[in-house]
């Protein structure tokens, strides 16, 4: 038996890529010495493959429906009425996220936490087309009640939102809900012109100070987004709208909301 | 209990997590459809807990420490009430059905692995799955079933003793004597 101090641990480790890099040289002159231990390394190593091989394929199954209806939590399965649509929405919510999520899914995490708002921009076009899709209940509260709806959002963000007037770019405000963001909740309010198309805008506290971004623009799964970041708040503006058109309502919106930033509060 | 005051959990975050949950829960539970039960539960047991999930940390890992929670009281009950029958008490191989994919590795080959690992006990089978299919740190794995590091070490070595032992009639254990 070779005398060199390599524990079972240390095999298991270095098969699964995961020993401590001090300790790989001591595993591997063992392995180099003792035919049998390179044999269970190899042996381990080739099952792991093996096992992710034969499981892999499970991943791309379908999600059955009641298991998203589960997903979007309690306050979904309380509302029969929207059940069903927001139960489509999650579905191709769910396609589309299959592909771009799971392969994704640890850099996006990395990126949320560096700050890089890759994964807002991402979420606020998903969520855009979530509720812009949906003809009868886009919002949570609707323009008439626009008090209670900038009040509720503000008490459950936790700072102060506003809708802004849109009316002078031919959009006007339709409402507006909460929606599960990243890190934070986010405040959406959604928009629509004549022509029936939507905008929503959605403000959310940054997690990190992330500092000031211009505006930048990406589109996600072909919907554009417009955002930046102020005061520590990530704002998305999403809608299938040229990049102009989005870009000059997008001004407006900044500049409005750099008016009130700027008035004294009352 | 005031559902509406916790922050909601994020919900791209945890569709992504379904497809990695419900293939652990298949392998927990070798049966499709109790997969997908635990998998339910799982999610709204996380909706009810979602207070102790801290924000930007791994959601998926948290999932994976719910579900083995619910799992091991399901089957703490069910065994009470026996009105099921463990896997770990028989021969729960005929639940299995792996995938047809070509690959380098053949089908008899597969469909016998997977056999194998589902009449491990359940919690070597819960270790080997997480270090060697989903891939998590044994730190992480520790936290999530909330076990000494050292327990999860050892429970991959037996998982993996015995898995050796039933393909190749080799030694049961690693050549090794344990050092400390």
């Amino acid at each position: 038996m070779n005398p060199l101090p390599v524990t079972d641990a240390d095999l298991n480790a270095y098969a699964d890529g995961q020993l401590d890099a001090s300790r790989v040289a001591a595993v591997e002159e063992a392995l180099a010495h003792d035919p049998a231990l390179a044999d269970w390394v190899a042996d381990a190593r080739h099952r792991n493959a093996a096992l992710r091989d034969a499981l892999d394929p499970w991943l791309e199954e379908q999600i059955p429906e009641r298991l998203l209806v589960a997903a979007a939590g309690p306050a979904v399965v309380a509302q029969p009425r929207a059940r069903r649509w927001l139960m489509q929405a999650f579905a191709a919510a769910a396609t589309l996220l299959l592909g771009l999520a799971i392969g994704w899914y640890a850099r996006d995490v990395e990126l949320e936490r560096d700050g890089t708002p890759t994964t807002f921009t991402r979420q606020a076009a998903l969520t855009h087309a979530l509720y812009a899709g949906d003809v009868n209940r886009p919002v949570e509260v609707w323009a008439p009640e626009e008090k209670r709806l900038v009040t509720w959002l503000s008490k459950r963000l936790g700072f102060p939102v506003n809708a802004p007037d849109l009316n002078g770019t031919g959009f006007a405000l339709v409402g507006g809900r909460l929606v599960a963001g990243h890190q934070n909740p986010t405040a959406m309010f959604m928009y629509e012109n004549a022509d029936k198309q939507r905008l929503s805008l959605q403000v959310r506290k940054q997690h990190v100070d992330g500092g000031e971004v211009a505006f930048r623009y990406a589109v996600e799964n072909g919907v554009g987004v417009f955002y930046w970041i102020e005061d520590n708040c990530s704002y998305a503006l999403s809608g299938n709208l040229d990049r102009g058109q989005l870009l000059a309502v997008g001004r407006v919106v900044y500049g409005q909301l750099a008016a009130l930033e700027a008035a004294p509060r009352k | 209990m005031s559902v509406s005051n916790d922050p909601p959990l994020p919900q791209p975050d945890l569709l992504a997590a379904i497809p990695r949950l419900r293939r652990y829960a298949r392998v927990l539970t070798g049966d499709v459809n109790r997969a997908d039960d635990l998998v339910q539960d799982t999610l709204a047991r996380a909706w009810e807990k979602r207070r102790l999930w801290t924000a930007g940390s791994d959601l998926r890992a948290w999932l994976f420490t719910i579900m083995h929670n619910v799992f091991v009281n399901q089957r703490a009950l069910a065994r009470r009430d026996q009105m099921q029958v463990s896997l770990d008490d028989g021969d729960g191989s005929e639940a299995w059905q792996i995938p047809v994919r070509a690959g380098q590795y053949t089908r008899v080959e597969l469909t016998e692995l997977v056999a194998h690992v589902g009449r491990l006990p359940t919690d070597q089978r819960e270790v080997l799955l997480l270090a060697a299919v989903e891939e998590l740190k044994y730190e992480e794995i520790a936290l999530a079933l909330e076990i000494p590091l050292g327990t999860v070490m050892s429970r991959l070595s037996r998982a993996r003793a015995k898995l050796r032992l039933a393909f190749a009639d080799a030694p049961a254990a690693t050549p090794l004597k344990v050092v400390k």
